[in-house]
Order: structure tokens, then C-alpha cells, then sequence
């Protein structure tokens, strides 16, 4: 073989300094269970092991563990959901999932499961948010199979629509279920709260996340971020050192390295503290999280943190179990986490389930617990018991050959050194009070954690305003766009769209709309921008074919615009102007595209309809309308009477002027000069409400004078 | 005392190849001379298992007690007692046993009077239950007051225990962690003392508080949680499998600490106790500390369940109207664990909903996507009884309860039609022998499955044997008992049908 081959220091030994129980002094008051005896533990033996760097650059730890006839591989590669574009959010998962499922150049997917099964082993393989992985699992006589399956998958996959289409299915499936547990809102939202929504950590896949993802861009992640130098391999197991290293070299013999660097690191951002409900009425319980960004484990600070974790929420004995569970009846399950990771700062959480009239009493409780820890130094019978428990479960650290060896992986990945465990059972030996309060003072702060609730407000014992501006999270969940996600047209489905249109036009304004000359409407919109409510009244005056006038009242001022033909023009406080080349495009478009105009010109456009969904609560028919203007109108005709229930399309917002998608919601129809009009019209950007509308009058045919076109 | 020693459990290795290679008959002979068991006089059998390469030990005490053992108005009462048993005995968790004792006599019955003034419901006198409420909250502050807060989880943790935590379920409730190999006494005094003398202290905050509030995560506050109660409950009528383990909420709210303490005196008892211990530890040693630290468990005879679920005469079907997505739950009555066709139950479920060649997971999620999972197993709630075997289909977006049914149901009427290939059969024995080869690794997997076997079924043998039995199964068996099982009127639908709030 190739590559060489480094024997690790044979046998580590590591002595293991299990501390017997310090005896006070006087025997007579010992509890019972204070007597007994404690042998030292003695020596532990680090398993033999080797690592190995293959030619290809990927590094191999291995054990010989024959004591059962299995065979167990485990993978860490890095590639994670950090590499993937917002836009493409669950790009990084879907890849993970379609690389088992999706077949290789040898075999499908489905050849690959049932040679899989057959064999009663196990073959997975996914990508997390910072690292990938994959796993096998195979008794001893089937390993050589199950590897070469496992060396296929990661290096050829095919990726097959098919298994893709089913992944997004799952996907989909996944997020309309994504509100139902309340632990699972509570976990997405803080995590989002954290990381904040463009962080690579916080994003959230969505109906509109995955539309965008194609096989072309499944087949670029693996390419970009599946290579040897970036794998790491824990194999433990019933085989035979060397010849399990030949064997690995064989399977993945002629996988290139890649030909871009990893991309840097996403920095943890820094967000100022939030306090956020998620209100949901048929929950009887408040998921209660506390955080803010923690350190990474090599921070100075580490070993004291984890310490004054275990006195603060860590086990069984902490305060928070104390304090919240035992002696108040809060919560089954409360607790912290100290917030201490390998490659990125971890995240310190306190968490909590509670009745919903006790969300406050819980929170303060909680709150209270932190603050003592950075004001007081914790006890010295706490100390102890602190310190006690880490060192003496610190045997627990070598008890299997695999977490012996997945911690190797860290700290090659992540450089750590060797020593790294020695180091932090030495901190803690030497751990005093002083050194914890110091550091939770450096690391934790109480007046920076964000708080999140996951519950019916109705019932909690305060409106959590004592913790700062509450806001309330909107969870609903943002509906899939059939727009980004359309069928091929079909001559049925075409003729169907028009069928649609034209049951619309009737439903709307009976055989008179096919012949309107001219309409005009009164409209009053209220909004909100910037915490300031605006009210403008908008009336629109429209002569077919090519003449439209808009006046709007608007809280600074009066504004007119009109278009005749060509020409066109606007009025406002500085003045009149002429409007031409992209917005005189724009208004044209917006002639073209009102819904009126639609309904009555549809014969020239392309109009395809979509299977039947729910829209507004209604069961509706979905249209999609294309050479009116703008991109393309998505019309939701009730199904029940053929009136319009939404009407969507591009948009813009009219502050920060980036694109949106604009729905228009209508609702409370009534007649109006023959024609059933919604009076209610609200209007959704990006399904957050921007503006709700109220139609006042509309007077179909009504007598426009040209000179209410003609420039002022 | 037993140090590092780097002997391997050479038959044991030995046995497993011929598991893995095929027959596995007479394979427990080898593995006899390795596992050392004995029985107390009070009826508690432990097994031992040395396995020395680290200096660590873990252990498993499977009480053959759970949720069925419970009646109408104790529900839950299983479950309260395994959090019980984190709260110490007569000389742990206390201040003072003696006045403690008193106290928690006074707390009983300022309890028990509140509670019968409550019963009365809308003829209750408001100053009456306000006296009675202030009385309670006296007596149970007067109690605490003598209460070391968590000393027993405190002496694990601090001495390096690991995984510590308890199950309940229908059929029995388990104890484990795991400890350094230097505290074997410590954990024989431990564990002998709260099976053999625990004390229920803080009883009414902890039934009120995290139990309360158990129910709420699991069950109230979970769609998922919530079908599998209501499925239980209608599957079961007459079986006290009908009652989830968590119990009723009410009975939750108005169990007392007698209760507590005669379930306890009835069902904690030797005959109903097992206790495995895997590891760094030396036989004779942990027989010396078993029998002076677990001489205190009863020695009476358990009461036996008597009531048997009456055959169904007509399909059961429950919607539930929730503002979550649909799921959906179905299943059929089977046999117990005892019953001969339990490997074939086995079998049924394997094709039918296990793994990704399972014909549910082919049709409902690979084929038609439809579904986004689609699983079967043989066995619930539990098997000491009759039981069900069910099938679990989580639907896709935008697909109702009722169309996967349809599918599901076409498929298991194709199963009963044209039975199962030799290849299904095969693929069925080997996973069942891989997976009990996974099942045995580490410490943990050993001492649950060895106390698990001897604790239900009175041989932890017969955890090899079961390979022999499922080896055995025909597609002709498969087919028979398909037919007998698969009957709309031994059927019992469960979905939930997503409304709007």
C-alpha cells in the first residue's frame, strides 16, 4: 500500500487521577453512603488504533474490535448547509439524503436499498449544517459489499429526478408540518433568532427555497465539497488493520481532490437581545428557550463554563432541576445547556415547559439563576459536587472505541491538540469558585439573552413586557408559489385556463364585461411604513383601449397620473412630467394586467390552469396568466361561484424597491352598477399584510372625457 | 477489588460468528459459562456479565410492572412511582426520616381532606376548600422542610454515574445508568435502596408539577402523542392496555401517596425484579452486595392482570378534528409474545413496513409519494398481552388521511391474497440477526436485552432462540395468519383530519 501508515503511540497510557471521595473529618456525622470505600480506578488503555493518510489525502482512523461480527464505518466530510446560497435553502440536506437515495453510475437507487436490506446492513448518508457524514454498518462477511456501495455513492452519484422529486415531496411534507410540535417551532425560531435570518445557521428551507433547486445544483455541491482531503473515516470493527486499509484505498481509488478551497467560515453574527412570542391557541403549554452566542471550546473559559453548567442546568442536582422543577412543580423538563462548541461558538440555552399560567413565574425563576451566577461566587459544596462529577465520569470518555476515535476526527479537523482532554481534566481539578464566577461573568450576560416563547399568550400570567418590546413572531407558514413551480402547459389545461377566465368574467360582470368601454373605482387604502399609519384614497379611471388615469389623496399631497396612448404624464407637489420609456412600459402593464382588464381581454392571452388548491380557506381554481403586462398573473378563482379570491404577481416594495410577491386578497363582494365587486381588497407582500383596501365604487361605461387624459 | 484486564469475552465472540453464520442453536451453552445468574430469597434475580476491558460497569433493573397493572382511578400511577424513585429512601433525600415521616402522615391527609371537599364539585364550600387548600399548603411546606433536594441524583452524578434515567411503559418500568467499576457498593446501596425502602417524598408537587407537565409535552400538546392515546384507547376497551401510560389527567390530579405506596407494596416486589449488570465487576462481589443491599425488596407473590380484550365484532374508526396536519394510525389484534406466531407477526410487519424495500415504503413513498413515511410494527403498546400490530402513515403535503388509506389497505389486501416471496423471507431472517447482533453492543445494549428477556419472558436464553423461531417462519405461515388477522372487523382506524382554528 501507499501512503504511510502511522501507529499511534501503541499503547497511550492515561493515568487516571480518580479522586476518592476527600473524607471529612469527623466520621461520626458521614452519611451511609459516605463510608464506602473507593479503590483507585487505575490505569486506562487507549485502544490500539491507527491513523492513516491515504495518497487521496483522506485520513482513516481505525480499530480492531472483534468482540462482535460487525463492521461499522463512519464518515465526517465537510460539506455542510454553511456552503449553501440562502436562496437555495435545504439544498445541502436534499443533497445529503439524494446521495443514498438517488443511484450511481453502477446501480439505482433502488438496486442499491435492496442489495442494502438483503445484506441487513446499514447505509446512510446526509449533510448537517457544518459537516456531512455517511454510515455503515455491516455484519463482518458482508463489509467488503457494503464498502464498495458506500465508496460508489460518495464518489458517482447520478442523482435521478426521481428520488430528487421524492426528496422535495419529504421536504414539503416536513414544512407544513413544520408547526405542529411545539418543541420543533420553539428549536427552528431560536435558532433563527440567534443566527438571524440571512446567517447560513438561521435559514430556514421554504416551499420557495426549494422550488429553486435543481438537479444541476445537487450535482455542483457534491462536486464542489465531496473530495478525499475533506473526509474523514472512523472504522471500528471485526477486520484486520491493514488489509481494512487496503481494502479502503481499493474502494475509493481514483477519487480527485477538489479544485476550489473551502469557503471561509460564516462569522457568528451579533444580534441585540430579542423577546418573541409564537402564539399558537390550541397549545395548553409555553416552550420557554433563553440564549445568546457562546464560546468555542478552546476559549479559556471552557472548562469553567462547563463547570458552572453542571451547577446551573446540567443534571439532576443543578439549581434550574432544583429551583423550577423540584421545589416549584414548573416543568418536566428544564435545564441549560452551556453553549461550548468545536468549531463554532455554541450557543448558551436555558429552556423550560411550562403551564401556560406559570410562563412568567418559570421565566423569572430562570432569569434569577443566571443573574447568580455572574453576581455570586457559586458554594464550595457545589464546587465540589461540580468538579466530583466531571472527574470522576471522566472514565466514561473511553469507554467505546468509537467516541475515542470520533473525537479524534475533531480534533484533527479542528486543531485541537492531543492533549486537549488532559488539559481540561487538570482546569477542572484546579477549578476554585473565584475562577467560575470570573468566567461566567466574561461568557454569560443575563441583560443580553433573548428570550422566546412558544404558547398561547391568552393564558400566560403577564404580557412578558418586563423582559423589553415583545415581538410577536408571525409562524404561518409561507404558502408554496405554483408560480415558481409550474407544469408544462397542455392544449387541456390551456383550454381549461380560458374556460376559467371566462366563467370569471361572467361571475363577475355577466355579458357586459366582454363589451366595458371604460370603468372607474374608488378605492381606500390604509397601510402602515416605517410605524407610520397612511391613508390614500386611490380612483382609478380607466378608457379601453389605451387611455388610464390615477388620482391619489395621500397623506402629503395630491398626485395624478395619466397615460393616453404614448403619451403620459404625472402631477405632484413639484410639478408635472412627463412619464416615459421604462415606467410609461410599467403603467402599460399595469393597464393591461388590472384584473378587470384580464377578465375582459383573456381570449388574447395565455391563460393555464392549475390543479384545484386552497386558497383564503376556499377551494379554488389557480390560473396561470401569462401576456398581460407583467410576468405572469396567478388568479385563484373560487370554485364555487368563479369569482376571484386572490390575484398574484410580481411586485415591488415601495420602500427598499426590492422585488416582492404582491397578492391581492378580495373578499365582501357586492354589486356595484351590475357587477359584483370585492369591497374588502387587502394586498400581501411577501404574504405579510402591506395594505388592506376598501372598494368604495365602481361605475362601469361611465363617460370619460378626453381631456381627463390630456396633459395639465 | 477488579482492575483493567484485557481478556475478552472469548465465547461470547464465539457464539455471535455462529450467529452470524448461520444456526444459532445451543449457542446460550457457550455463553453459560459467562453469564453467572443467582436469585435472592426474595425472588430478585440478577445476571452478571463480566466484561473487563474498561473499568466501568453498567446496569439494568427491569421491574415487571407498568401501565397495564394499573385500574380506572389510579392511571398513571406507574409512572408517578418511577419519578418517586429518584426522590431517595429512609436515609437519603432527608433531613430527619422520623419527623419527616410525621410530616408527610399530616401533608396525607390535608390532601386526601381537600380532595374529598374538591369531589363535590359544584356543592363545594369555597371557604371550606380555601381552608382546606391552606391547610395542605402548610402541611406539604411543613414536609418539604425536612427534604435534602435531589440528594440521590446528586450522589449518582457526583460520583460519575452516566445516563442515568428510568422508563415506564405498559409492561414494565426500567432503571439504568452506568458507573465507574470503583463504585459497585455504592450502587448496590443505591439501587437495593430505593427498590427495597424508597420514601415518596414530595409526592403531590411532583404529580401536580413535572408529571402535569409530562402529559402536556407528550400527549395534550402533541399531535402525534395525542393519536397513539387515542388509538390506544380505542383499540383496547376492556384491556388495561386501553389507558395510556401516562395516565388520565384527572387521576393524574386526585392520586394520593397511599395509592402510591400500596401499588407499590403490591407490584415492587422480588418475583416482579430483575437486575443486570454488564462490566468491570466480579460475580461473586456483586452477589455478596446484592444480598446485603436488596434484602429489604418484599418477597410477596405480584397480583396478576385477569381481564382479557373480548373479541371485536365490528371495525373501530376515530377522527380527530386538529388544526396539524393529517396522520394517519391503524391496526389489528394480534397475539402475545406467548403466542406461537409472534416470529410471524414479526415477519408480516418486517415486509410490510420496515426499511426502504418495505412494500408500504416502495408503494405509498417511493412510487405514488403520497406518503413521507409509511412503517409497521408488531406489538403495541406492548406484548406481555394480546396487542395490536400497527401501521403508521405520516401523509405528504397536501394528501388526506384517507387517501393513503386506501393504498395501505390495498396493500395488505395483496399480502393476504398472494402472501410473500422466499426472497421477502429471507431478506426478513437476515435483518433479524444483524439487528440482534446490534443490539448487543456495549455495555447498555447487553444488560437491557439480558434483563429484558429474563424479566418478561423468565429466560434471558431465549433472546437466542427467538432467531431460531423467526429462521423457522414459512411464507405459507405468513399467509395464514395474514388471513386471520387482516379482517376489517379486527380493525381499528385512528387519523387525524387537519381543521382550520
Amino acid at each position: 500500500m501507499s501512503g504511510y501508515l502511522k501507529r499511534a503511540a501503541g499503547c497511550l497510557l492515561l493515568m487516571l487521577v480518580v479522586a476518592a471521595m476527600a473524607a471529612p473529618a469527623d466520621a461520626g456525622r458521614k452519611k451511609p453512603w459516605e463510608k464506602f470505600d473507593y479503590p483507585e480506578l487505575g490505569e486506562i488503555t487507549l485502544p490500539d488504533y491507527q491513523r492513516v493518510e491515504l495518497d487521496n489525502g483522506m485520513t482513516l482512523f481505525l480499530a480492531k474490535d472483534d468482540e462482535l461480527p460487525l463492521v461499522e464505518l463512519s464518515a465526517t466530510i465537510q460539506a455542510g448547509k454553511i456552503y449553501e446560497p440562502a436562496e437555495l435553502t435545504g439544498l445541502a440536506s436534499v443533497t445529503g439524503e439524494v446521495l443514498r437515495t438517488g443511484g450511481t453510475e453502477k446501480w439505482s437507487g433502488d438496486e442499491i436499498d435492496a442489495m442494502v436490506e438483503a445484506m441487513g446492513a446499514a447505509v446512510e448518508t446526509w449533510v448537517g449544517n457544518a459537516t456531512g457524514g455517511a454510515y455503515l454498518s455491516a455484519l463482518t462477511e458482508d463489509a467488503d459489499k457494503a464498502l464498495e456501495i458506500l465508496a460508489e455513492i460518495l464518489m458517482h452519484p447520478r442523482f435521478d429526478q426521481d428520488k430528487i422529486d421524492l426528496a422535495m415531496s419529504q421536504h414539503k411534507a416536513g414544512i407544513s408540518r413544520r408547526n405542529d410540535e411545539p418543541m420543533q417551532i420553539a428549536f427552528r425560531e431560536f435558532r433563527r433568532m440567534i443566527f438571524g435570518a440571512d446567517h447560513p445557521m438561521g435559514t430556514i428551507e421554504e416551499y420557495a427555497t426549494l422550488a429553486g433547486i435543481t438537479r444541476q445544483h445537487l450535482v455542483d455541491f457534491h462536486e464542489r465539497y465531496f473530495h478525499p482531503e475533506r473526509v474523514y473515516l472512523v472504522v471500528i470493527g471485526d477486520f484486520e488493520p491493514d488489509a481494512m486499509v487496503a481494502k479502503i484505498e481499493e474502494a475509493f481509488a481514483g477519487w480527485g481532490p477538489a479544485t476550489t478551497d473551502l469557503p471561509p467560515d460564516p462569522a457568528m453574527p451579533s444580534f441585540p437581545r430579542t423577546v418573541n412570542v409564537a402564539g399558537k391557541d390550541d397549545l395548553t403549554q409555553s416552550t420557554v428557550v433563553l440564549g445568546h452566542a457562546g464560546i468555542r471550546k478552546d476559549d479559556p473559559n471552557y472548562a469553567a463554563i462547563e463547570v458552572a453548567n453542571s451547577i446551573l442546568g446540567g443534571g439532576f442536582a443543578s439549581r434550574l432541576f432544583v429551583e423550577v422543577r423540584s421545589n416549584r412543580g414548573l416543568a418536566y423538563a428544564t435545564g441549560s445547556q452551556s453553549g461550548t462548541g468545536w468549531r463554532f461558538p455554541g450557543v448558551f440555552t436555558a429552556f423550560v415547559g411550562t403551564k401556560l399560567e406559570t410562563t412568567e413565574q418559570a421565566i423569572d425563576v430562570i432569569l434569577e439563576q443566571i443573574r447568580l451566577m455572574v453576581t455570586e461566587p457559586v458554594t464550595e459544596a457545589e464546587l465540589k459536587q461540580a468538579v466530583d462529577g466531571l472527574l470522576n465520569s471522566d472514565v466514561f470518555n473511553y469507554d467505546t472505541k468509537r467516541e475515542i476515535l470520533d473525537r479524534l476526527v475533531l480534533f484533527d479537523m479542528y486543531g485541537y491538540p492531543a492533549d486537549f482532554l488532559d488539559r481540561f481534566r487538570r482546569d477542572v481539578q484546579e477549578m476554585t469558585a473565584a475562577r467560575v464566577l470570573e468566567a461566567c461573568q466574561a461568557v454569560w450576560r443575563p441583560d443580553d439573552l433573548s428570550i422566546l416563547v412558544v404558547g398561547n399568550p391568552e393564558g400566560f400570567d403577564g404580557d412578558l413586557s418586563k423582559y423589553g418590546t415583545v415581538n410577536t413572531i408571525d409562524i404561518a407558514i409561507p404558502q408554496p408559489d405554483i408560480a415558481m413551480d409550474l407544469p408544462p402547459a397542455t392544449p387541456e389545461s390551456l383550454a381549461r385556463g380560458q374556460e376559467l377566465l371566462d366563467r370569471a368574467a361572467k361571475a363577475v360582470g355577466g355579458d357586459a364585461l366582454a363589451g366595458l368601454k371604460s370603468w372607474r373605482s374608488e378605492l381606500g387604502l390604509d397601510l402602515e411604513i416605517q410605524g407610520m399609519a397612511l391613508h390614500f384614497g386611490v380612483t382609478q379611471a380607466v378608457a379601453y383601449p389605451d387611455r388610464m388615469r390615477l388620482d391619489q389623496k395621500t397623506p402629503f399631497g395630491e398626485m395624478a397620473q395619466a397615460m393616453d396612448g404614448d403619451a403620459a404624464w404625472a402631477k405632484g407637489p413639484m410639478g408635472v412630467q412627463d412619464i416615459t420609456g421604462e415606467d410609461l412600459k410599467k403603467m402599460k402593464e399595469e393597464m393591461a394586467g388590472d384584473m378587470i382588464s384580464v377578465l375582459r381581454d383573456h381570449a388574447a392571452l395565455h391563460c393555464q390552469a392549475l390543479p384545484q388548491s386552497e386558497m383564503g380557506g376556499k377551494l379554488c381554481d389557480p390560473v396561470h396568466v401569462t401576456g398581460a403586462g407583467s410576468d405572469y398573473i396567478l388568479f385563484y378563482f373560487d370554485a364555487a361561484t368563479g369569482l376571484p379570491v386572490v390575484k398574484q404577481g410580481p411586485g415591488e416594495d415601495p420602500v427598499t424597491k426590492s422585488p416582492v410577491t404582491q397578492k391581492v386578497m378580495y373578499d365582501d363582494f357586492a354589486d356595484f352598477g351590475g357587477f359584483k365587486m370585492a369591497r374588502s381588497q387587502v394586498i400581501l407582500h411577501d404574504d405579510k399584510e402591506f395594505a388592506t383596501g376598501v372598494l368604495e365604487d365602481f361605475t362601469p361605461n361611465p363617460d370619460l372625457p378626453a381631456s381627463l387624459f390630456a396633459k395639465e | 477489588m477488579p482492575r483493567f484486564h484485557s481478556l475478552r469475552v472469548a465465547t461470547l465472540v464465539g457464539l455471535l460468528l455462529m450467529l452470524a453464520a448461520g444456526p444459532v442453536a445451543a449457542g446460550y451453552q457457550d455463553l453459560a459459562g459467562q453469564v453467572r445468574e443467582f436469585t435472592l430469597d426474595n425472588g430478585v434475580h440478577f445476571i452478571v456479565l463480566e466484561k473487563h476491558d474498561v473499568p466501568v460497569f453498567t446496569f439494568n433493573t427491569y421491574m415487571n410492572v407498568g401501565s397495564s397493572d394499573e385500574v380506572t382511578g389510579i392511571t398513571g400511577i406507574a409512572h408517578i412511582l418511577e419519578h418517586m424513585a429518584f426522590k431517595g429512601t429512609d436515609e437519603i433525600g432527608t433531613e430527619d426520616i422520623k419527623k419527616e415521616r410525621a410530616a408527610m402522615a399530616a401533608e396525607d391527609a390535608a390532601y386526601i381532606a381537600l380532595k374529598a371537599e374538591k369531589a363535590k364539585g359544584a356543592a363545594a364550600d369555597p371557604d371550606m376548600l380555601a381552608t382546606l387548600e391552606e391547610a395542605f399548603a402548610q402541611a406539604r411546606d411543613e414536609a418539604r422542610s425536612y427534604v435534602v433536594s435531589n440528594e440521590f441524583g446528586q450522589i449518582v452524578e457526583n460520583n460519575g454515574g452516566k445516563g442515568m434515567n428510568a422508563g415506564t411503559w405498559t409492561d414494565n418500568t426500567t432503571y439504568f445508568y452506568s458507573f465507574p467499576s470503583n463504585r459497585l457498593e455504592l450502587w448496590a446501596y443505591l439501587e437495593g435502596g430505593r427498590m427495597g425502602s424508597p420514601v415518596f417524598r414530595e409526592f403531590y408537587t411532583e404529580k401536580d408539577g413535572p408529571v402535569t407537565e409530562e402529559r402536556r409535552m407528550r400527549t395534550d400538546n402533541s399531535p402525534f402523542g395525542m393519536l397513539l392515546e387515542q388509538y390506544q384507547n380505542l383499540a383496547f376497551m376492556a384491556h388495561p392496555y386501553h389507558h395510556s401510560t401516562i395516565g388520565w389527567m384527572s387521576d393524574i390530579n386526585t392520586i394520593t401517596r397511599p395509592d402510591c405506596e400500596r401499588f407499590y407494596n403490591e407490584h415492587y416486589v422480588g418475583k416482579n425484579m430483575t437486575v443486570a449488570v454488564v462490566g468491570d465487576v466480579d460475580f461473586d462481589e456483586v452477589k455478596k452486595l446484592a444480598e446485603k443491599y436488596f434484602a429489604k425488596v418484599s418477597a410477596a407473590e405480584p397480583p396478576v392482570v385477569e381481564t382479557r380484550e373480548p373479541v371485536q365484532r365490528g371495525e373501530r374508526r376515530q377522527v380527530i378534528e386538529h388544526t396539524a396536519q393529517p396522520l394517519y394510525a391503524c391496526g389489528f389484534h394480534v397475539g402475545s409474545i406467548h403466542d406461537p406466531d409472534t416470529p410471524v407477526y414479526e415477519a408480516i410487519a418486517d415486509i410490510l413496513g420496515q426499511g426502504r424495500t418495505s412494500r408500504l415504503y416502495t408503494k405509498l413513498v417511493k412510487e405514488t409519494k403520497k406518503a413521507s413515511q409509511a412503517f409497521c410494527f408488531s406489538g403495541f403498546p406492548d406484548n406481555k398481552y394480546p396487542a395490536h400490530m400497527t401501521f403508521g402513515i405520516i401523509p405528504a403535503k397536501d394528501v388526506t388521511a384517507l387517501e393513503v388509506e386506501e393504498l395501505l389497505f390495498a396493500e395488505i389486501d395483496r399480502l393476504v391474497a398472494d402472501g410473500v416471496t422466499e426472497e421477502e423471507l429471507a431478506g426478513v431472517k437476515r435483518r433479524a440477526r444483524a439487528n440482534f447482533i446490534r443490539s448487543l453492543d456495549g455495555n447498555q445494549g447487553l444488560a437491557g436485552q439480558m434483563a429484558y428477556f429474563q424479566g418478561k419472558l423468565g429466560d434471558w436464553r431465549l433472546m437466542f432462540t427467538q432467531l431460531d423461531k423467526i429462521d423457522a417462519v414459512t411464507t405459507a405461515d405468513v399467509q395464514r395468519v395474514a388471513e386471520e388477522i387482516f379482517t376489517p372487523n379486527n380493525r381499528t382506524v385512528v387519523y387525524i383530519e387537519t381543521v382550520s382554528d
